[in-house]
């Protein structure tokens, strides 16, 4: 139908290079943000500065970093923290799923109030319940201090396993509190289009055989829908990780180093004491453990489908 | 056979009134920490600094709650938006308050271009990774999903010396644009991901047909394809959206000048101003948290298309 073959050749030219400006711009934006910064902090980890420039110094920055006393305290922060959260908000979350799986007729509305939390900026969150507990003027400050409690103000108690941080202060229980606050909402979401995938007549058949409601639980519903537990769960560890926005407004970091989980160490290491080569060091080792994480979800994905 | 149905009936009338009892628990428990700083906004400074705390301002010598002796103040939204009498402005009051003067429209400016571009890259790279097989596909696929695991923290190191050197060398150097641009690469990946997920879900025959009539690839993508997308865009327009007016930390690491202050940013200076001035930060939090609960509850399955996409991919 081509009447003019030039005219057909650079028709065919331009979709064969079309993909390529289309993910162009995309790619060029994520190099810059993205790829360069990652390795800029790699070059900076081996970095110290030197007046207005840097000097390379090797593995030290990582060597004077493990050193510090926060290192490993902030680990065990990050690990306190980590467990409780993750733990909290997957077995509520599933808890919630399966109560709104009934579909009970008003179950929309509930789904609407359940979403507020998770819309909500983690600053804020962190906000609204500081509110709740501000010495002496927060709304719970009262039947706390009646208990001989502050939350914001009291150190963790000494620890019964070596240096390993626990029994976690009042401030970490009640910022793990508020952070599943926040990412039960989304959790909540995700196991319950899960649990709807699980097809009628397999929970059917299973209870005409006989399985009463924890073997239905244990034996079909869990298995069914571990895949999406996983992708819950390192979403959870990634976020928990990563987040640092609630430590700011909700604790500070505080009492003291209480609340101190690696990201808001790396964040005082590098803006507060300005050791930025230090900073990048730990940055580097957050980031190994992150992909690590990553590499492990998309195996574990793909791995599901393969199997399908 | 009555007996066992009317007994089957009645207990799933009981399941049901128990779930309902828990779920309006459960709902109970997530709204608590927002209708508590609802209250907290409206108390008087008298009210806050009361020891021991009280729920409602309402109680009166010799009873605990009375309703006609609330104590209802509007000082702490007031404060934040420091209403002075203006003759030209709307409504005869302007509002001075740096949160809603300054930081609440520098929000809105941040949000709204970080999403439209957002939606805009990620709808044409979505496309292409969608519709073309070319070599490395699949590899600058994995990438991007795997610049994911790059910690925002650790990106922040660099893009804040990256930062201070711009402002140093560029002349035209500008906090908003950088800012805006950081908020481009840290929700691209992601965005891309679903939005491929989108295009993946339009059947290719009606693409085909207009190519085969004549239509050329780019045409067909804008007139045929980005419009059967659209909700779908919506959806990560939205997203983005609401990510960046939430953002604090890349805000609060990068703007240097008062005048580009975003809300987040705002909202924790107040937090250091106002160490007992509850009602005032439980109002400016509100104040801040309202467009975007507003947003949400009037586009939520919107979003919810986009945040099942998006757990589901990553």
């Amino acid at each position: 139908m081509q009447k003019n073959p030039a005219q057909f050749l650079k028709r065919f030219e331009i979709r064969k290079s079309l993909p390529f400006w289309l993910i162009l711009p995309t790619v060029i934006v994520i190099l810059i943000i993205q790829v360069y910064p990652a390795f800029y902090t790699m070059w900076l980890s081996l970095q110290e500065r030197k007046g207005a420039s840097w000097e390379y110094v090797g593995f030290e920055n990582f060597e004077r970093l493990t050193k510090a006393n926060l290192f490993p305290e902030s680990i065990g922060h990050t690990v306190i923290f980590l467990v409780g959260y993750v733990a909290l908000t997957l077995t509520l979350g599933f808890i919630i799923a399966q109560l709104l799986k009934r579909n009970v007729p008003l179950t929309g509305l509930y789904v609407t109030i359940l979403f507020i939390p998770w819309i909500i900026a983690d600053i804020i969150a962190g906000l609204v319940f500081r509110l709740l507990v501000t010495p002496d003027y927060g709304l719970f400050s009262g039947i706390f201090a009646e208990r001989g409690i502050s939350v914001l103000t009291d150190s963790r108690s000494p620890s019964i396993i070596g240096n390993f941080p626990f029994p976690p202060s009042p401030a970490m229980i009640f910022l793990i509190l508020a952070a599943t606050w926040r990412a039960l909402p989304f959790i909540t979401l995700l196991i319950l289009a899960s649990l709807q995938t699980i097809p009628h007549e397999v929970i059917e058949s299973a209870r005409i055989d006989g399985a009463n409601g924890w073997q239905l639980t244990s034996h079909i519903t869990i298995p069914l829908i571990l895949p999406t537990m996983v992708v819950a769960l390192f979403n959870l560890i990634l976020g928990g990780m990563n987040g640092v926005g609630m430590v700011f407004s909700l604790t500070g970091g505080g009492p003291g180093t209480a609340t101190y989980v690696l990201s808001y160490f790396l964040y005082v290491l590098g803006w507060g004491q300005l050791r930025f080569g230090r900073a990048a060091a730990l940055a580097m080792m957050i980031a190994i453990v992150n992909w690590f994480l990553i590499f492990l979800v998309l195996r574990a994905t793909q791995l599901h489908k393969k199997g399908r | 056979m009555s007996g066992p149905r009317s007994y089957y009936l009645s207990r799933r009338a009981w399941e049901t009134r128990f779930v309902n009892l828990a779920l309006i628990f459960v709902c109970l428990f997530a709204v608590f920490p927002i209708v508590t700083t609802i209250t907290i906004s409206f108390k008087e400074q008298a009210d806050i600094t009361r020891k021991p705390p009280i729920f409602f301002p309402c109680d009166t010598p010799d009873k605990t709650f009375e309703w006609s002796a609330c104590r209802w103040a509007v000082e702490g939204y007031q404060r934040v938006f420091a209403p002075k009498p203006d003759e030209n402005a709307l409504l005869g009051w302007a509002l001075t308050g740096n949160l809603v003067k300054t930081y609440i429209p520098n929000t809105m400016m941040y949000a709204s271009s970080s999403a439209l571009g957002v939606t805009l890259l990620a709808s044409l790279s979505g496309f292409a990774f969608s519709r073309y097989r070319f070599r490395g596909h699949n590899a600058l696929m994995t990438a991007i999903y795997a610049v994911t695991g790059i910690p925002l923290i650790t990106n922040m190191l660099a893009l804040y010396q990256m930062s201070i050197i711009l402002r140093k060398n560029l002349p035209f150097f500008d906090d908003r644009l950088f800012l805006i641009f950081v908020y481009f690469g840290f929700y691209l990946p992601i965005s891309v991901w679903i939005t491929k997920g989108f295009f993946d879900a339009i059947p290719r025959e009606l693409e085909e047909s207009a190519l085969i009539e004549g239509c050329s690839p780019l045409g067909a993508m804008f007139r045929i394809t980005m419009p059967l997308a659209m909700p779908g865009l919506i959806s990560i327009f939205l997203l983005t959206f609401v990510n960046v007016w939430n953002e604090f930390i890349v805000a609060y690491l990068l703007v240097t000048k008062n005048d580009f202050k975003p809300a987040m940013f705002g909202l924790y200076d107040f937090l250091s101003q106002n160490i007992i001035n509850l009602q005032v930060l439980a109002a400016a939090c509100l104040i801040i948290a309202a467009p975007i609960i507003i947003l949400f509850l009037f586009t939520r399955k919107t979003f919810f298309r986009a945040m099942v996409e998006g757990a589901v991919k990553g």
